[in-house]
């Protein structure tokens, strides 16, 4: 606080002791500030537990009979009853999974916002942004006037109560596994009315995990060491959906794990000794021999098997995200941990070898998803 | 140096008062759904004479859902923390004790996180186990810091850190069991958030506050006396156990009530209670005031920065106080020294 404050204080204090006209004046002046600061909890009080005002329940009960005329009650994949627009016009997404999905049922017209880390596809960067997924600012989110929220797992507990506290629809997704994936894809289509749309990707997607399963049903399963996080080493648990992702593409996670994200020591992964090592997504420093972060200059990881063999696949950033994109990249992983099967067609004779032995998937954008 | 006059006490106090009005008001305009002043006057008029269907509904939603009950939980808040920070102050004698040294928050983050895991998405639990992880380390703390009978300050200070380190680690085993969306819920409750406003009743909240720093503003004169010696309060006629008693529970309070509600705000309590020494000096019975309001005006601005300065993302509010925190209060040491 600068000097000419705390002057300013003494100098007041000063006059007002000293002049009793100032005196009855400043009195005044700080008995009303006092009781404008004294009323002000009390409005907020009132504000606050007054929610449900007369007056202001019917200006909302008319703001709805205009603009949402209807609404109907569903579940959703959390348990919350949920009172959903029949005809969405305005939804904001808050996860990029959500986003991506929107996108490739063609309803991007009816995205208002989405979260500063949905980048796919490129387009959905130019939507207004409502924050990250974790804090999102609500005010953003009114400010965009959506009649309905989407949300996943990865959003807090306390944005969805916040969001439904200020009377707006949240309804959450959260798909476990890939065919609940295919699930949600659906389940978003018929809540915007997408009916159609969802039908065929959703047919278009079981075709190809139909197809990718029929050609590795005679093979065994490939045992993966997957690492969302390569330093510290952070891998997935069984009841991630990227576990079950990896056993669509021929593999098995070597870590069983309740948790869903856990810390894996060195030692264990030494034990474990894993086939291949999957990385994901922006992870490619880590499979770069020309880097110095490369798995192969590390002390102990140079040692494993797989790192010898230079079985290292980086998986595109699909594989993180529970949307149509996700199917693209098991297809692809299946092709790294097959070759045998494809005959090293695929995600290999796109992007080339680095080095005989490494096998390099790049990210995928979800351009690929329109020629599945 | 002029006497302390009840005049001087009530012109500071509605001085920095008229300061807090002034930002709360400011605070109110910015933000990331734009308004202008005159509608923010408008609605802010509207509403004060209960005129609710004039108002937009927009605007009702952002001014009186959003805006004020967050101005209102960071003056609760800012108010109680530091408050409790020169209490605590005062009553160990030690300039660096404040409700984090004490272990106090360290238990309500562990009440925090156990109703979490028993009980989760329940509303109201997370503060009402936030409190009674409060109350509950606030008593330990107690037990273990007397001596003889008499509450021993640096045995208090240690018994603090100790209750706090240890709870901490108990909280990082716990969070290890946390599925993926409470972890992140807790971790920005360990920050400190305003953003998720508490589902008990504000009024009760400040009905709490203000009971509790009127105990410690009576107190005042003889945490005067407490600060130049416990001998010589003792001898001067001052009740030093049961004064020590009050403050303790007063502060204790003020702390469980604050941390339940917002997380854990680190810095508040430290640096507010001295930068008001700094400024006004070192009587408690102005400093009481001064720091109660000081905090809420602190919080007030440290919020609005939170949610203005990266928006539409928003920084937890315990990150935004150090930050400013630290360079204001730097200032205010340096020029002491001068």
């Amino acid at each position: 606080m600068p000097r000419f404050v705390r002057e300013a204080f003494l100098l007041w204090g000063r006059d007002f002791l000293e002049r009793r006209l100032k005196l009855k004046i400043l009195w005044t002046v700080g008995g009303v500030l006092a009781a404008c600061a004294a009323l002000q909890p009390c409005a907020f009080g009132a504000s606050q537990t007054q929610q449900p005002h007369p007056a202001a329940g019917q200006a909302q009960d008319a703001d709805k009979a205009t603009n949402k005329p209807a609404t109907k009650i569903v579940v959703d994949e959390t348990g919350r009853r949920v009172a959903v627009p029949i005809n969405v016009r305005r939804v904001v997404s808050l996860a990029p999974n959500l986003t991506e999905t929107i996108y490739a049922l063609g309803l991007e017209d009816k995205l208002a916002g989405d979260t500063t880390y949905c980048d796919v596809p490129a387009a959905a960067k130019d939507k207004p942004h409502v924050g990250g997924t974790t804090n999102p600012s609500l005010e953003a989110i009114v400010a965009l006037h959506p009649d309905l929220v989407l949300a996943t797992a990865i959003n807090r507990w306390e944005t969805v109560a916040a969001l439904e506290k200020l009377g707006i629809a949240v309804y959450t997704l959260d798909p476990h596994t890939v065919r609940e994936t295919l699930e949600s894809i659906m389940l978003l289509g018929d809540l915007m009315g997408a009916h159609e749309q969802a039908t065929a990707l959703v047919a278009k997607l079981q075709s190809t995990l139909d197809d990718l399963q029929a050609r590795l049903r005679e093979r065994p399963l490939v045992h993966v060491l997957f690492l969302v996080w390569d330093d510290p080493p952070i891998t997935i648990g069984q009841n991630t959906f990227i576990a079950d992702a990896l056993r669509w593409a021929g593999a098995e996670s070597v870590l069983i794990s309740d948790q869903d994200w856990p810390h894996i020591s060195m030692e264990e992964v030494v034990r474990l000794a894993p086939e291949y090592i999957v990385l994901a997504g922006d992870h490619l420093a880590a499979s770069d021999p020309t880097k110095s972060n490369d798995l192969r200059h590390r002390p102990t990881w140079d040692q494993l098997e797989a790192v010898k063999l230079g079985r290292i696949v980086v998986a595109s950033d699909e594989m993180t995200r529970p949307a149509p994109g996700l199917v693209e990249a098991i297809v692809t992983l299946a092709h790294n941990l097959h070759p045998e099967v494809f005959g090293n067609a695929g995600g290999n004779s796109k992007n080339g070898k680095i080095e005989p032995g490494l096998q390099l998937v790049e990210a995928h954008d979800a351009g690929v998803l329109c020629a599945l | 140096m002029r006497p302390l006059t009840p005049q001087k006490i009530v012109g500071i106090c509605a001085a920095l008062l008229g300061i807090l009005f002034v930002e709360g008001v400011i605070s109110l305009r910015m933000g990331a759904y734009p308004i202008g002043v005159r509608d923010i006057v408008a609605t802010l008029y509207h509403g004060a004479l209960g005129q609710w269907d004039v108002i937009p509904s927009e605007f009702l939603l952002i001014v009186f859902k959003l805006r004020l009950p967050r101005i209102a939980l960071g003056i609760l808040v800012g108010a109680a923390l530091s408050t409790a920070g020169a209490s605590f102050q005062a009553l160990l004698r030690n300039p660096l004790a404040d409700p984090y040294v004490l272990g106090v928050s360290s238990g309500a983050a562990l009440g925090a996180i156990i109703s979490l895991i028993l009980a989760p998405h329940t509303p109201g639990a997370i503060q009402a186990a936030a409190f009674a992880g409060a109350a509950g380390t606030v008593a330990i703390v107690y037990f273990l810091g007397r001596r003889g009978g008499q509450l021993d300050s640096p045995t208090l200070l240690l018994a603090g850190i100790v209750a706090a380190s240890f709870l901490s680690a108990v909280i990082m085993f716990l969070m290890t069991t946390l599925s993926g969306r409470d972890l992140r819920g807790m971790a920005f409750w360990l920050m400190g958030d305003l953003q998720s406003a508490p589902s008990v009743d504000l009024r009760w909240l400040y009905f709490l506050l203000i009971v509790a720093v009127g105990c410690i503003f009576t107190t005042s004169s003889d945490l005067n006396l407490i600060l130049t010696g416990e001998q010589e309060a003792r001898h001067l006629g001052v009740n030093v156990n049961r004064v020590k008693l009050v403050v303790y529970i007063a502060a204790s309070v003020l702390t469980g009530l604050a941390v339940s509600v917002s997380g854990a705000i680190g810095y508040v309590g430290l640096l507010v209670p001295h930068a008001m020494r700094m400024l006004f000096g070192t009587d408690y019975r102005l400093l009481i005031p001064t720091s109660a309001i000081g905090g809420a005006i602190a919080i007030v601005l440290a919020d609005t920065l939170a949610r203005t300065i990266v928006a539409p993302t928003e920084l937890p509010v315990g990150a935004m106080t150090a930050l400013a925190g630290a360079p204001v209060f730097i200032y205010l040491m340096r020029r002491r020294m001068r």
